[in-house]
């Protein structure tokens, strides 16, 4: 059909309705033509320089980041600011870790976004499975409870979820920040439409070749939602990875802190001006996220993109 | 079917369904419970005081100065980001390596840390020897305050948001005209549209799913903004940037007052309970054109 | 090798009977084809033989066993999907000797069988691909191979055909037939085409609304139909029907009510002589489609428009012509559509004097 379009669109391309005219007109054609090219030529150059643009209102933050991050405290302070630190001071670096229990923080944040990263692969893979392929008693009303949650932002609940988890002596520990997320609506939703199109054929096939149903799901179901774990996964661990605020709604001492609490913390331990190890502090924070990113692009946008377009 | 079947899908939901319901449904229940006393997280005993924690939330200047801050903050939030990653992912829809480039550039705010968003900005924001100062005033203007005075401090907050939240919004956007199946354009063109017309008859109604999810996705995201507040401006200066996430966070956790927090809860819950009652209303509605 | 009986058989989903009262016997060793429009239950009765679907009421019999209760893995049945239904996360190897790893078939054997299975097929050299990977043809070899290896005593194939182009689909049918004639096994297959039906079963099976309407070689269904849906169900282009009605000067010596009578195309002779004895009608010729071999007409007369179909005759250049319809190639059908044997006709002498 296209092609059809294409090839009728051609032929009226070729005859123009006003083509007696146009011949009359060849002088001034081959000035127009010219005309055309360089409008072209300059739109393509605008084009680009606009998209360069654009690309340094998000670059320039982060390389004015790096630079401050390289600066002694004096160079901070010359205005107009000077984008290439004379020497570099990496001392910096080493000031920010040692404002605080780094170390402590980074073995937290890892155990906190991967504990709760496998709690969720062992609560939703199930749970999703049995809400796409089988029907039962109450199925309606307990996928409401999922779509409540969904619905709801867990920042709106964090008063009574602390009372909560203060009740079971929760605070403080890594249990506590693990547990509320055990489990993840969005992503029961995300894999429930991924098994949901998945053709019965296949589960028939299975049945017929004798295969119990844990070997099924395991065997055939599972596999064929990989791309879809794979997009949940990194999600859901670079969100908790950057997490700021649950932790620091749920601690009240150092135990339990993660990485983002530390950094924010070197403002209040080495005052507001101290931009230079602000900024490399930061740095700590950014850089591992920011290789990832540049490394699997595509899939991480994938995985973000992924549930505005479902 | 044997017992084992029948009772095996709600021994795979149970783990899920029994989180949600302890840190979720739970606690919105808890949450309105709350809201009708008066506690100060220590004592206990919790006093019965009815609806009195909303009249007094509602009477409070302090609370209307924070509703109309998170209004302000949100509605100019959500226009400007998606009216903007609009533009931007009509020009940005391209298939080419340089193309790619621009747009993982203007995404990777989104997955980065909003602590290291708001410190980094905090720093470009600085009166005395920020960059963005100095970016103004090569275009010719005077130093501005940005977050330490109460005109700008709001506007600046809202910056940030609409920084970090472009590149996000521009992709699923050009998610959403990729979309768009091709052949529509060329029977348009055949139809000798003019882009204009293409863009408002065509585009613009075939996006609309996309543009309701953004713009809900976006309310209910900038109703709880909390963290920017926080590092950035901790609601000052003079209350101008304080929004509802942050003044429950102050009432609970530097006032103890629980009781007063919870109301403040229970109004969020119920804005942001319209807006996705309006969303999904919305999509029963067809809003689709598929 | 095994008989399969369908007893009483009859399926409701939720409210909808979709089969009601349904007896069948597939014969051991036979290649039976059930055949029907969509929608006529020929596709649940086999999913129900192989225990994919339960049936409301009824038993079914594999051999000498009644396997109401027999889960599907273990019907000692196999079946080819219509999109095949391959594992996509497992190579050509991994589908083919899933069913045998699960019934704890140990490994020599396995990579024996999986060998032996892959030369019959021809997939030896793919059995490390993934499905995605591979032809359309080479996925249906893979599905049946599927399916062999286990030695099963039925084998369903439930349109497994019709995702395939018209030329491997006819490479293909011919490949079933001689795989049906080396294993012996029982085969039921299932199809909406009846061309497919007719050039590959023994036996066939023609169904419609979850009733039986014929079961009978291919020769005695297109010869001897056994009511007015199997006439014109079975045959290309399908047997012409007129009203009774709109029929005149045909003398019939009947008691029983005629509600139609049919002819098929290929017997009706165009322009026939005078000395044939016949029904004859006259008609104006709308379409002549020439296929080399064999031409078709589509003919508008009096009693509605028909089609006649002549082989290795010269294209026929008149508008108009008359066509003859030899007497004994008359079918003749009730007014609840079923067949009438034994009807003679003869021309009535009044208006064969006086012209149609």
């Amino acid at each position: 059909m296209v092609k059809l379009l294409k090839a009728v669109n051609n032929t009226i391309g070729g005859t123009p309705i006003g083509a007696a005219a146009e011949d009359k007109r060849t002088s001034t054609r081959s000035k127009q033509a010219i005309l055309r090219k360089a409008l072209r030529a300059a739109l393509r150059v605008i084009n680009v320089v606009g998209l360069l643009a654009l690309v340094l209102i998000f670059a320039m933050p982060f390389i004015w980041m790096l630079s401050t991050s390289l600066k002694t405290l004096p160079e901070t302070m010359i205005f107009p600011p000077e984008w290439i630190p004379r020497n570099p001071v990496w001392q910096n670096y080493a000031d920010a870790w040692n404002t605080g229990p780094f170390l402590n923080y980074f073995v937290n944040s890892v155990v906190i976004a991967v504990g709760i990263l496998i709690l969720q692969m062992l609560t939703i893979i199930p749970a999703s499975y049995a809400f796409a392929r089988y029907k039962f008693k109450g199925s309606n009303f307990l996928f409401g409870i999922v779509m409540v949650t969904l619905m709801i932002p867990a920042q709106l609940i964090f008063l009574p979820v602390y009372l909560e988890l203060s009740a079971f002596k929760l605070l403080n520990t890594h249990l506590g920040l693990i547990l509320p997320f055990a489990s993840s609506a969005f992503g029961i939703f995300l894999l429930r439409q991924a098994f949901m199109q998945i053709s019965d054929e296949l589960l028939e096939a299975a049945r017929l070749d004798q295969a119990a149903e844990w070997k099924i799901i395991v065997k055939i179901m599972v596999p064929m939602v990989k791309p879809v774990l794979v997009t949940f996964a990194l999600f859901s661990f670079i969100a908790h990875w950057n997490d700021y605020f649950w932790p620091l709604v749920m601690t009240t001492n150092e135990t339990a802190r993660t990485l983002p609490l530390g950094i924010a913390k070197i403002r209040e331990v080495e005052g507001v001006a101290t931009w230079n190890v602000l900024m490399a502090g930061n740095l700590i924070l950014v850089a591992p996220i920011l290789v990832v990113f540049f490394l699997s692009q595509r899939q991480i946008i994938k995985a973000f993109v992924y549930n505005g377009v479902k | 079917m044997t017992v084992w079947e029948k009772l095996r899908p709600y021994g795979m939901v149970a783990p899920a369904i029994i989180i949600f319901s302890l840190f979720f449904i739970y606690p919105i229940f808890y949450m309105i419970y709350l809201s009708m006393f008066d506690w100060n997280f220590v004592s206990p005993t919790k006093t019965f005081v009815g609806i009195q924690n909303f009249k007094d939330l509602l009477t409070e200047p302090d609370f209307r100065q924070v509703l109309s801050n998170t209004t302000i903050y949100t509605l100019l939030t959500v226009t400007l980001t998606t009216g903007i990653a609009l533009l931007l992912a009509l020009w940005l829809n391209r298939k080419s390596f340089f193309h790619g480039f621009v747009q993982g550039a203007i995404f990777s705010p989104h997955i980065i840390s909003l602590v290291s968003i708001s410190l980094l900005w905090s720093w470009l924001m600085d009166p005395e020897y920020g960059l963005l100062n100095w970016v103004i005033g090569l275009a010719g203007f005077g130093k501005l305050e940005w977050l330490s005075h109460p005109s700008t401090s709001l506007i600046s907050l809202v910056m940030v948001a609409v920084w970090k939240g472009l590149g996000y919004n521009a992709l699923v956007f050009i998610a959403g005209l990729q979309s768009i199946p091709s052949d529509i354009y060329e029977a348009a063109s055949l139809d000798r549209s003019k882009p204009w017309t293409t863009f408002t008859k065509l585009i613009l109604p075939m996006l609309s799913p996309t543009i309701f999810f953004l713009v809900i996705i976006n309310m209910i995201g900038s109703f709880q903004v909390f963290e920017t507040i926080a590092i950035m401006t901790q609601g000052g200066p003079i209350n101008s940037t304080n929004t509802l996430v942050y003044y429950i966070y102050e009432y609970g956790f530097r006032f103890f007052k629980i009781g007063y927090a919870s109301a403040a809860g229970v109004i969020l819950l119920v804005i942001v309970g319209i807006l996705t009652m309006i969303y999904f209303k919305l999509l029963s509605n067809r809003v689709h054109y598929r | 090798m095994a008989k399969i009986e369908l007893k009483n058989i009859s399926k409701k989903f939720k409210d909808d009977t979709v089969i009601e009262d349904l007896n069948l016997t597939i014969k051991d060793g036979s290649f039976t084809v059930l055949v029907g429009p969509s929608g006529c239950g020929k596709s649940t009765t086999l999913r129900m033989v192989a225990g994919l679907e339960k049936q409301s009421g009824g038993e079914i019999w594999i051999d000498d066993k009644c396997v109401n209760d027999t889960p599907p893995g273990l019907r000692d049945v196999a079946m080819v999907f219509q999109n095949y239904a391959l594992y996509p996360t497992m190579t050509v190897r991994g589908n083919i000797e899933f069913g045998l790893k699960n019934r704890g078939v140990a490994r020599q054997e396995r990579d024996k069988l999986v060998k032996d299975i892959s030369e019959i097929v021809g997939l030896t050299p793919h059995l490390d691909k993934k499905p995605q990977n591979l032809s359309g043809g080479q996925r249906q070899r893979v599905a049946l191979a599927r399916a062999m290896v286990k030695k099963p005593k039925v084998f369903i194939l439930d349109e497994p055909l019709s995702n395939l182009d018209a030329k491997l689909r006819n490479q293909m049918r011919t490949e079933l037939i001689q795989l049906h004639k080396r294993l012996g096994t029982t085969f039921v297959y299932v199809t909406h085409d009846q061309v497919e039906a007719m050039s590959m079963g023994d036996e066939i099976v023609v169904m419609n609304k979850g009733v039986i309407q014929q079961a009978d070689s291919p020769m005695k269904l297109y010869h001897d139909p056994a009511n007015l849906f199997t006439a014109e169900f079975i045959g290309t282009p399908a047997m012409n029907m007129m009203k009774m009605g709109d029929v005149q000067g045909l003398d019939i010596q009947s008691a029983a009510g005629i509600g139609h009578v049919g002819f098929r195309p290929e017997q009706a002779l165009v322009n026939a002589s005078a000395d044939i004895e016949g029904y004859a009608i006259e008609g104006d010729i709308l379409t002549r489609e020439s296929l080399g071999a064999e031409n078709i007409y589509q003919i508008q007369a009096r009693t509605g428009v028909f089609f006649v179909k002549t082989f290795l005759a010269p294209l026929v250049a008149a508008d108009r012509v008359k066509v003859t319809i030899p007497y004994d190639q008359l079918y003749y059908f009730g007014l609840g559509g079923e067949r009438l044997r034994g009807i003679v006709a003869s021309p009535k002498r009044l208006v064969a004097a006086g012209g149609i």
